[in-house]
């Protein structure tokens, strides 16, 4: 079933990859243009997208429960790192990052916090100090 | 002799004092990155790449200091074998089945000792055959003419297709989906925008380190986060910590076989170092395992594997730095590497910037002897990192990953597609898409379209002329073959597995 869905959205990107490809055009340049290499590409990824539809792999085993909530989790702290690296700081941002993973791995809160202040710290001081890699040590708010 | 002087002039570009720091320190850093379990020789590579970037080291530089760590990975990855039984990196997984028994039995510093002999004669032997080969295979890469290379890349991909997955056709289905996000940008024969979507954020197209970083480190996180107990495995007492002399020879001849076997598998595109390893053990049961010692500790079938393994190593960077074509998945993040350093391997590489190629080989010869001298006397310091836990390391590839794509561009939007390409590429491995051929795909699409472009407007437009050179026609024939071989593996395994249910397939990043 995995296998069926995944193919099924390969097949349909493929199919408007394919189709897109038509709109590019250029009055200059070479005999191909931008459009054939991608519609060369677009037909195979179809075949192959097909090929998966009707031919599907046993499905893997997927994670449910705890675990993936662990991972849930843990993209969003990522992307909520993304996001506030440059409005918390470098420090303090890692700081926090560094101590949610930790917990999301299994260690307590204070080992995780610990882990977090010493990490954030010494990669700052490696990075921006040692090896001269500019990076936001302010909250941005503060300017 | 050409070869010698070469090499001598790259020896002076090795030695200089900075070139031979980086060079001890990759070595230092790429044991541990091999000896970690969870962090692999493409993930630490991976990682390392965008700071290397950021720093704006000499190119030179930044070549040897990856390459050191790479070998030194191909060191490291055995000690968590041994000491654990947890191969520290996919490709040392057959050190696990002779080197741990050995350990258990307390000849844990026997077992270190044999193996980084060992490795030493494979990464040697690689080394070597890359000083001898490479430049032959240059010379020769000179006669290809566009519509060769574009023939060469279609074979790299049937290649890599053929020989890493299970399922070839989802391997190359993993190839398209490369190759069609490297289409995404400006085109860069006509500046017509493509795929972008409307969002100049996407101009530029998908950057090919960020796009690596993603799918190896993220995804590996993910993958780890799967399960929540996991197999920490407790550390085999060391014993004598300095071996001595005689405990090393054992497994020498075992070496040498093994190193042959591994450097032809290695310079195979596609086949990979996990192929040279897994090939040099089987090949060394057959020919030695007379009194059915293999499996419990003969000091053989860790040799050979292991020689394997770092030949294989060595053996794909030859492809790599002359045809522009990687044979493994770190030499695919290496070539990523390169071009964005504004090197473009291939032929003309050892024309334009042979002290750059020279110095690397060089640098690889005395990365050799430096990473022997750390593995025998310093092995208990990397023994003793093994015991690192989890929730210290991961947050920590976790935090470097983002500094070094965060270094490059200082944007946000960056970090999100990291993110999200490490979703997209955790998918891919659940549902058991390798992720080497994508990151091929992301790579040489661009050189690719550029040589079918520039072999068309030869001709203008007729499509004939692919077929018209005797080196691309061969090509062809070789990729035809293949892909039928590839094939009927495929449909052969298949049969046989659903006649005896049960059996799973074993799924690989």
């Amino acid at each position: 079933m995995s296998d069926r869905v995944a193919g099924l959205i390969f097949l349909v990107l493929s199919i408007w990859y394919g189709v897109t490809a038509g709109n590019y055009e250029a009055s200059f340049g070479d005999p191909l243009g931008p459009a054939a290499f991608p519609q060369m590409l677009a037909a195979p990824a179809g075949l192959f997208s097909l090929y998966m539809i009707l031919r599907p792999d046993p499905d893997p085993e997927w994670v449910a429960g705890a675990p993936a909530v662990r991972q849930l989790a843990t993209l969003a702290v990522l992307v909520a790192y993304a996001f506030l690296l440059e409005d918390l700081g470098f420090v303090l941002a890692t700081a926090l990052g560094v101590a949610l993973l930790g917990r999301l791995l299994g260690s307590g809160w204070g080992k995780s916090a610990v882990s977090g202040v010493v990490m954030s710290v010494g990669l700052f001081v490696v990075f921006d100090n040692l090896l001269g890699l500019p990076l936001p040590l302010y909250p941005g708010i503060m300017g | 002799m050409d070869i010698l002087s070469s090499l001598a002039h790259g020896f002076s570009v090795a030695v200089t004092p900075t070139n031979l720091a980086f060079a001890v320190f990759g070595c230092f850093l790429g044991t541990i990155i091999g000896a970690l379990p969870g962090i692999g020789p493409v993930n630490g590579v991976a990682i390392l790449i965008p700071l290397a970037f950021a720093l704006q080291l000499d190119p030179t530089t930044v070549l040897i200091l990856m390459s050191c760590i790479y070998y030194g990975c191909t060191y490291g990855g055995r000690i968590a074998s041994i000491m654990l039984n947890i191969p520290g990196d996919a490709s040392s997984v057959m050190a696990t089945l002779d080197g741990h028994p050995m350990a258990k039995a307390g000849k844990a510093s026997e077992a270190l000792a044999i193996s980084a002999v060992a490795s030493f004669i494979g990464s040697t032997v690689a080394t070597i055959g890359l000083t001898l080969f490479a430049p032959l295979l240059a010379k020769a890469a000179i006669y290809f003419g566009p519509s060769d290379y574009f023939a060469l890349y279609i074979l790299a991909f049937v290649m890599i297709g053929g020989i890493t997955g299970a399922n070839p056709s989802k391997t190359l289905l993993a190839a398209f989906l490369g190759l069609i996000i490297g289409t995404v940008g400006l085109d860069p024969g006509t500046g017509v925008a493509r795929y972008t979507l409307g969002s100049f954020n996407l101009y530029d197209g998908f950057d090919p380190i960020i796009a690596i970083v993603g799918l190896f480190a993220i995804s590996e996180v993910l993958v780890y986060l799967e399960t929540s107990n996991h197999a920490t495995g407790t550390l085999v007492p060391m014993g004598r910590a300095v071996p001595r002399l005689r405990d090393m020879l054992p497994g020498t001849g075992a070496a040498f076989r093994g190193s042959l076997i591994g450097f032809i598998s290695g310079i195979l595109p596609g086949a990979g170092a996990s192929q040279g390893a897994f090939m040099a053990y089987v090949i060394e049961r057959r020919v030695s395992n007379k009194d059915n010692t293999f499996g419990k500790g003969d000091p053989r079938g860790l040799a050979a594997p292991e020689a394997g393994d770092n030949a294989a190593a060595g053996g794909a960077l030859i492809p790599m730095l002359t045809l522009g074509i990687p044979g493994s998945g770190t030499t695919a993040v290496m070539l990523a590497l390169l071009i964005s350093l504004n090197v473009q391997p291939g032929p003309m590489l050892f024309e334009r910037q042979p002290e750059m190629v020279w110095g690397l080989i060089a640098s690889l010869y005395i990365a050799n002897v430096v990473l022997l001298v750390m593995n025998i006397p310093l092995v208990g310091l990397f023994t003793r990192m093994l015991s690192m836990p989890q929730w210290i390391l991961m947050p920590f590839i976790i935090m470097v990953s983002f500094l070094g794509v965060y270094s490059i561009s200082h944007s946000t939007f960056d970090l999100l597609v990291m993110i999200g390409v490490g979703i997209f590429g955790y998918l891919l491995r659940k549902i058991d898409i390798s992720l080497v051929p994508v990151v091929l795909g992301l790579l040489l699409g661009a050189e690719m379209e550029n040589s079918l472009r520039r072999t068309l407007s030869i001709s203008g437009g007729d499509f004939a002329i692919l077929f018209q050179s005797s080196i691309a026609v061969g090509l062809y024939l070789v990729t035809f073959f293949v892909l039928v071989a590839a094939f009927t593996v495929a449909f052969r395994d298949r049969g046989r597995a659903a006649i005896d249910q049960g059996s799973s397939p074993i799924s690989k990043p």
